[in-house]
C-alpha cells in the first residue's frame, strides 16, 4: 500500500515538473504601482496622462506597494514586471526604459526633453521663522544645490554662495518620502555651519506633509509633486528646490528598451496586458 | 507597618491589572468612536459589501479586503496547521532527546523573527519560486498563504505541544497495556484528549494570521479587487490600513479606522468562539 502511494506521488511530481518546463513562455505584463496618495504616483499619473478629469485610471489589477525598495526588488525578480521610481533611487539591478526615445538622465530633464519629470518643493505659509528662512537660503545656494546634484537629482536654482550662519533654534520638516533622503543630507551639511540649529525631518508622504504645513504643525512641508489647487488656496507658497525624473523600470532581462508615453499610459491603464503587444 | 505594606502592594497589583484593561478599553473607544460615524456616513451595506475601493473618488467598499483576509487566513491554516500539529506530536512523543535540544529552540527562534524579515524572505525567495512554478507575478493568495503558514507554525507548535504533554501519562500507558502500539496509543488515546488545547493553538494561529501586516503587504500584491483565483493578488484589511494610513485624510482616514473596527470584530468573534469551545470541553 505504502509503495503504491509512493510511486503515485513520484509520478505526479515528475509530471508537474515536466509540464512546468514545457509550458509556453509567459509574457503577461505585471504592472506595479504605488499606493494612492503617494507623490510619486500622483506625479507619474499626471505626467503620463493616466489621470483624467481627476480620476486615477491605474488598472485595478496593478500590484500596489508602498515602498521604493519593494518596487525595485519586485521588478528585479520578475522578468515581466514594469514599475516606476524616482530617478535618484535608480540603481543597476533594474533597467530604465527610454520614454518617447529620450533617456532618463539629468541632462535631458534639465533641457526639458524627458517627459516624466517633476519638481521637489518645500512649502510653507508666509510667516517663516528666521532660521527656517536661512535654511531655505542654504538649500537654494550653490553649496545646497551641489548636494542635491550629488544625490542624483537636478538642481533647480542658483542664487550664489551661502553667507548666513550663526543661527539657533529648531526647524521641523514633514512630507514626501522621496524628498526626505536628500533633505537629511542637506540638514546635516547645514548643521555643520549652524551647530545650534536642530532639524527634525518626518517622512509622512507629500499630502500629509502639506496638511501639516497648512495646520502649522511643521515649519516646512516637503512634496515630490506640484501643489494642488486646494493647497495653494489654503495659503501655501511653494519653493522648487530640485527637479527629479521618474524612471520607468523593467527587468534587466526584458528586451524592451524604449516605450512611448502612449504605450506606458496603456500599460498602466490596463489596455496593453502583454509584452508581445509592444513591437 | 505590615498592614500598610500589604495594602500598598495590593494597590500596585490592582494598578497593573487596571492598566491593561484600561488600554483595551481605550483602544475600543477610539476605534468605535472614529469608525462608526464613518460607517454611518458611507452606509453599512455599501461599506461591508461594496466591491470597489477607490478612496479618492469616494468609493469605500471593503468586501475585497475582507475576502482577502479570509482567503489568506484559510490558506495559512491549510498549510500551517497540519505541519504544526504533526511537528508538535513529534516533539512531544517521538523526538529523540538530542534532536529535541536542537528542534525546540529552533521553533522558538522562529517566533522571534520580526515579521518584516519574513516578508523580505517571502519577497526574494517564495515569490520567485512561485513565478517559476506557476508563472505570473508570483505575488498573490498562495504566496501569502505559504508565508503565513510558516509564520503561524511556532504558535501552533508551542501550544499544541504543551497540550499534548499535559495529557496524563496514564492515558498513553493504558492504551499500551491494551495492546496498542506506540503510534496507536499516541494518535488514539493521547491526541483526542489534547483536542481542546490543540484547538487553542489553531485559534491563536488564526489570530496571528489575520492580524499579520508587514509580511503580507510585501508578498500579496495588494490589489483591492476580489481575487479571481488562488494565484491572483489580494489585499488584506491590515494591508489596506497600512498602505494608505499615512496619506489619508477626513472620510478616507475614518474609513480606514472603520476597517480596523471590522478587523477588531473579527478577532472578537474568533476569541468568543474559542471560549465557547473551551467552555464546552470543560464540562
Amino acid at each position: 500500500m505504502k509503495r503504491i502511494i509512493g510511486i503515485n506521488l513520484a509520478v505526479v511530481l515528475i509530471l508537474t515538473t515536466l509540464l512546468g518546463c514545457g509550458r509556453k513562455e509567459n509574457t503577461g505584463i505585471t504592472v506595479i504601482s504605488r499606493e494612492e496618495g503617494s507623490g510619486t504616483r500622483s506625479a507619474f499619473a499626471e505626467l503620463m496622462g493616466i489621470l483624467s478629469d481627476g480620476t486615477d485610471n491605474t488598472t485595478q489589477t496593478a500590484e500596489i506597494t508602498n515602498s521604493t525598495s519593494v518596487m525595485i526588488a519586485t521588478v528585479e525578480g520578475n522578468v515581466n514586471a514594469i514599475g516606476y521610481i524616482s530617478l535618484g533611487s535608480m540603481n543597476d539591478s533594474v533597467k530604465a526604459v527610454k520614454v518617447d526615445g529620450v533617456e532618463a538622465t539629468a541632462e535631458n530633464i534639465k533641457n526639458g526633453s524627458y517627459p516624466a519629470a517633476r519638481p521637489f518643493i518645500v512649502a510653507s505659509k508666509d510667516n517663516l521663522s528666521r532660521e527656517t528662512r536661512d535654511f531655505v537660503d542654504f538649500i537654494l545656494s550653490t553649496e545646497g544645490q551641489k548636494i542635491i546634484e550629488e544625490a542624483g537629482y537636478i538642481s533647480a536654482a542658483e542664487s550664489g554662495g551661502y553667507n548666513g550662519g550663526g543661527m539657533r533654534g529648531r526647524i521641523t520638516l514633514a512630507g514626501s518620502t522621496s524628498v526626505a533622503p536628500v533633505m537629511e543630507v542637506l540638514a546635516e551639511a547645514y548643521r555643520e555651519l549652524n551647530p545650534d540649529v536642530e532639524i527634525e525631518i518626518q517622512q509622512t508622504g507629500s499630502s500629509a506633509g502639506m496638511i501639516s504645513a497648512i495646520e502649522g504643525v511643521c515649519d516646512l512641508g516637503m512634496a515630490s509633486r506640484r501643489l494642488k489647487d486646494s493647497e495653494t488656496e489654503a495659503g501655501l507658497t511653494p519653493i522648487v528646490i530640485a527637479m527629479d525624473g521618474i524612471a520607468v523600470i523593467v527587468n534587466r532581462k526584458n528586451s524592451v528598451d524604449s516605450l512611448t508615453g502612449q504605450q506606458i499610459k496603456k500599460i498602466f491603464t490596463g489596455e496593453i496586458t502583454d509584452w508581445s503587444e509592444i513591437g | 507597618m505590615k498592614q500598610f505594606k500589604e495594602k500598598l502592594m495590593n494597590a500596585v497589583f490592582m494598578l497593573a491589572a487596571g492598566t491593561s484593561i484600561f488600554v483595551v478599553a481605550l483602544i475600543s473607544v477610539f476605534l468605535f468612536a472614529n469608525g462608526f460615524p464613518a460607517i454611518a456616513e458611507i452606509g453599512l451595506f455599501e461599506f461591508m459589501l461594496g466591491t470597489k475601493w477607490k478612496p479618492l473618488e469616494g468609493l469605500f467598499g471593503i468586501l475585497p479586503t475582507i475576502l482577502g483576509s479570509v482567503y489568506v487566513t484559510v490558506g495559512a491554516l491549510i498549510i500551517g496547521v497540519p505541519i504544526g500539529i504533526f511537528c508538535a506530536i513529534f516533539l512531544a512523543k517521538f523526538c529523540p532527546k538530542k534532536l529535541y535540544a536542537v528542534l525546540k529552540p529552533a521553533v522558538e527562534l522562529m517566533a522571534g523573527i520580526p515579521s518584516i524579515v519574513y516578508g523580505f524572505f517571502g519577497l526574494v525567495v517564495i515569490v520567485p519560486a512561485m513565478q517559476v512554478l506557476f508563472g505570473g507575478s508570483g505575488k498573490g493568495i498562495l504566496t501569502a498563504s505559504v508565508l503565513l503558514g510558516i509564520m503561524i507554525l511556532p504558535t501552533v507548535i508551542g501550544v499544541a505541544e504543551a497540550a499534548i504533554k499535559a495529557v496524563p501519562e496514564s492515558y498513553y500507558e493504558g492504551a499500551l497495556a491494551l495492546g496498542a502500539t506506540h503510534e496507536q496509543s499516541v494518535f488514539g488515546a493521547t491526541l483526542p484528549a489534547a483536542r481542546s488545547g490543540i484547538m487553542a493553538g489553531v485559534i491563536l494561529g488564526i489570530g496571528r494570521a489575520i492580524g499579520e501586516t508587514m509580511a503580507v503587504v510585501m508578498v500579496a500584491g495588494n490589489q483591492a479587487v476580489i481575487p479571481k483565483g488562488i494565484l491572483s493578488g489580494v489585499r488584506t484589511m491590515t494591508a489596506n490600513i497600512v498602505l494608505e494610513m499615512a496619506y489619508a485624510a477626513e472620510l478616507h482616514r475614518d474609513a480606514l479606522i472603520a476597517t480596523g473596527v471590522v478587523l477588531f470584530v473579527f478577532i472578537l468573534i474568533i476569541n468568543l468562539s474559542f471560549s465557547l469551545i473551551k467552555g464546552r470541553e470543560g464540562r
